[in-house]
This record gives structure tokens, sequence and C-alpha cells, in this order.
């Protein structure tokens, strides 16, 4: 029975990996820290698996434990050994995908999340993620009202950035 | 375009460049510890309850307790012992009761407010604790003054050369003094470790809680 639960729970999580890749590149700096949380995120998921009940597709109640540990629960080490930098707009693309301009552009917005708090960053990650703000405002627990008006706040602040 | 609608594309394009672990792997990361701060929360709140109550165990088998054997005070005391239990007891409670709770399962702010509940807590038995030791300690330095023979003779000497309510008033102001200093440095000690648990937790939740103004 054990067997099988663990089996389900690795299958399912390796599948939906990237979820907390992307997590882990947001909120840490260093692939030291990124390694790290991304294993502090599975054991807290592994260990909240027995509450997930089915009623909920499993990636929306992973955007929700993932997230739970990245703001709540995980601390990074103070260990400061920065091995290579992770840098959001690099990720290893071809850079002849974009123009210049946009290149320079995606790497202002994606500097400018970097420097958000946690909270803001929850909510710009779950935009990225094409969640709906029902969503959004029952994973972080605020209103889907208040959800909406500060990714509006956030929006215009990126604006602002690239066109001062 | 809109620049957000081409940043949430560029960010979906981006997948294809993600890392990506084996099923193996992630298979050996679910027996790994975990290093939660709620883990740690939990051993050091453990920790504090351990402590305060073999101190105040301590205080009452202290030596100068003993002279109470003789003494009618023994009734205070025992008091101050029972009302010490009852204290604890009902702070561990409380506290498992708290810690329970606290589940990834919630939204962001449930939990954060749960973990934050918890420590509140063990914040509490800690000023319980103050207090109880702050009152325990005055009322046996009034105890002391009446009784003690030390104390006493040396009462009988300072008056020979110096007014007698000058006497008092060096001897509970010391009382006071090193009461107000032990205070101080219980509380420096206690927001040394909140500033290292839980100043992130308070941040975001003041965060989530700002939002919803």
């Amino acid at each position: 029975m054990k067997k099988e639960l663990e089996h389900q729970f690795v299958t399912l999580l390796e599948e939906n990996q990237n979820i907390v890749h992307k997590i882990c590149r947001l909120y840490t700096s260093d692939q030291d820290a990124h390694n790290d949380l991304f294993q502090e995120i599975t054991i807290q998921l592994w260990k909240a698996y027995p509450k997930f009940r089915g009623d909920a597709k499993f990636s929306t109640w992973m955007y929700r434990v993932a997230l739970n540990t990245a703001i709540t629960l995980y601390r990074r080490s103070k260990k400061k050994i920065r091995t290579q930098e992770i840098d959001l707009v690099s990720f290893k693309m071809k850079a002849d995908e974009y123009d210049g301009e946009e290149e320079r552009q995606l790497k202002l917005m994606y500097d400018a999340i970097k420097e958000l708090n946690d909270i803001d960053k929850a909510l710009v990650f779950l935009f990225l993620e094409d969640r709906d703000y029902k969503d959004i405002s029952e994973t972080l627990g605020i209103s889907e009202v208040n959800a909406r008006v500060k990714m509006n706040r956030i929006k215009t602040k990126l604006k602002t950035i690239l066109n001062p | 375009m809109d620049e957000l609608e081409f940043l949430k594309k560029d960010w979906q394009r981006k997948e294809k460049s993600l890392p990506r672990l084996t099923y193996d792997q992630i298979y050996e990361m679910i027996w790994k510890r975990s290093s939660s701060i709620v883990k740690w929360i939990f051993y050091i709140s453990i920790i504090e309850f351990v402590f305060w109550a073999t101190t105040s165990f301590l205080l009452k088998d202290a030596e100068f307790m003993e002279s109470y054997e003789a003494i009618d005070h023994m009734i205070i005391m025992q008091i101050f012992t029972y009302l010490g239990y009852a204290g604890l007891f009902i702070f561990m409670y409380l506290f498992f009761l708290n810690y329970k709770r606290i589940s990834t399962n919630d939204n962001v702010k449930k939990l954060l407010k749960n973990i934050l509940r918890t420590r509140k807590t063990v914040k509490n038995y800690v000023w319980f604790n103050l207090i109880y030791f702050a009152i325990v300690a005055s009322v046996t330095v009034v105890i002391q003054v009446n009784q003690n023979t030390d104390i006493e003779m040396l009462h009988d000497k300072f008056i020979i050369d110096h007014d007698e309510s000058f006497f008092y008033l060096i001897f509970y102001g010391i009382t006071i003094v090193s009461i107000f200093i032990f205070c101080v440095l219980i509380w420096l000690f206690y927001r040394l470790i909140y500033g290292i648990l839980l100043g992130k937790l308070e941040k975001n939740y003041k965060e989530l809680k700002r939002i919803d103004l």
C-alpha cells in the first residue's frame, strides 16, 4: 500500500516537476539554493500528500504547497558558496529568437521581478502561470478583488520600468 | 503586444530549458530530512518549555527555599508551585493544539497565521514565567528581610551610622534593579531568536494583511 502511494506520488511529481523548478528559479539565486529548495518542496509535498484529496487537480494543489514552502518554511542555509548564478533571462535560450530590443525588455522585467518581495513574486508567478484570480486568491488567502488590484499595481510598476 | 503578455509567452517558452530530475532522483529526495522553519520552531519551543520548567523546579529546591521549611510561609510557596505546574500544562496543551493546526495544505496566509500563533503561545509562556519569577522573587525578598538572620545582622550593623530607611532603599533598590536587568536580558535573547526565526514570516504575513486592508 505504502509502496503504491510512493510510486503514485513520485510519478505525479516527476510529470509536474516544472512547477517546482520555476518556483525555485524565482525564489533563489544560485544553483545550490535551487537544489536545496527543490528538495524541501519535495519533502513537504510528500508529507502533505496523504491529505491531498482528488477534488483539486494535482498541479493546483502543488502550487499551494510549493509556494507555502518557498514563502514560509524555507530557510536559506547561510552557506555562501555561490556557484553559478541563475539568470532568469538566459535560461540557455537562443538569443536570436528575439531582436535586441525585446531581449532588453525581457531582461529588465525579469530583473524587476527578482527584486519583488516574496508575496508579490508569488502573485506574478501565478499570473505568468496563467492561473485565474479565483485560484490566486485561494492560494494566497487574500480576496479576489484585492488580488486583482495588487496585480494591476505590479503590472503598472513593471511597465514604468520598461517605459520610464 | 502588451508587455506582460509578451513576458507570459516568454515565461512559458522557457519551460523547455528547465532542469529535469529523474524518477529515481525524486524518489531519493522524499526520504531526506526536512530543514523547514516549522521544524526549527518546534524544537526550539520544546527546549524553551523544558528550560523554563526545569528552572522553576530547580528554584523550588534551591538552598534558600529550604529555610522556609521551618517557616509558616511554606504555604505561599506551595501555591506558587501549583501555579507553575498549571501554567506549564496549559501552555503546553495550547502549543500542541496550535502546532497540529499547521498544514501546508492551507493557503499561505492561514499557514503563516498558524505558525505565528504557535510561537505566540511559547512567547506567552515565557512572559508567564518572567512575571511569575518577578512575583516569587519579590515575595521571597520581603520574607527574607523579615526572617533571615544574616540580613538582620547586616541591618543592625548598617543602622549604627546610617538611617534605617536608607538601608531598605538600597536593599529593595538592588533587588528591583536585578530583576529588571534579568528581564531585559531574557527579552533581548528573545528578540534575537525571534528575529532569526520569524523575521521573514512576520514580514510576509504583514504584507498579505496589507493587501487585504
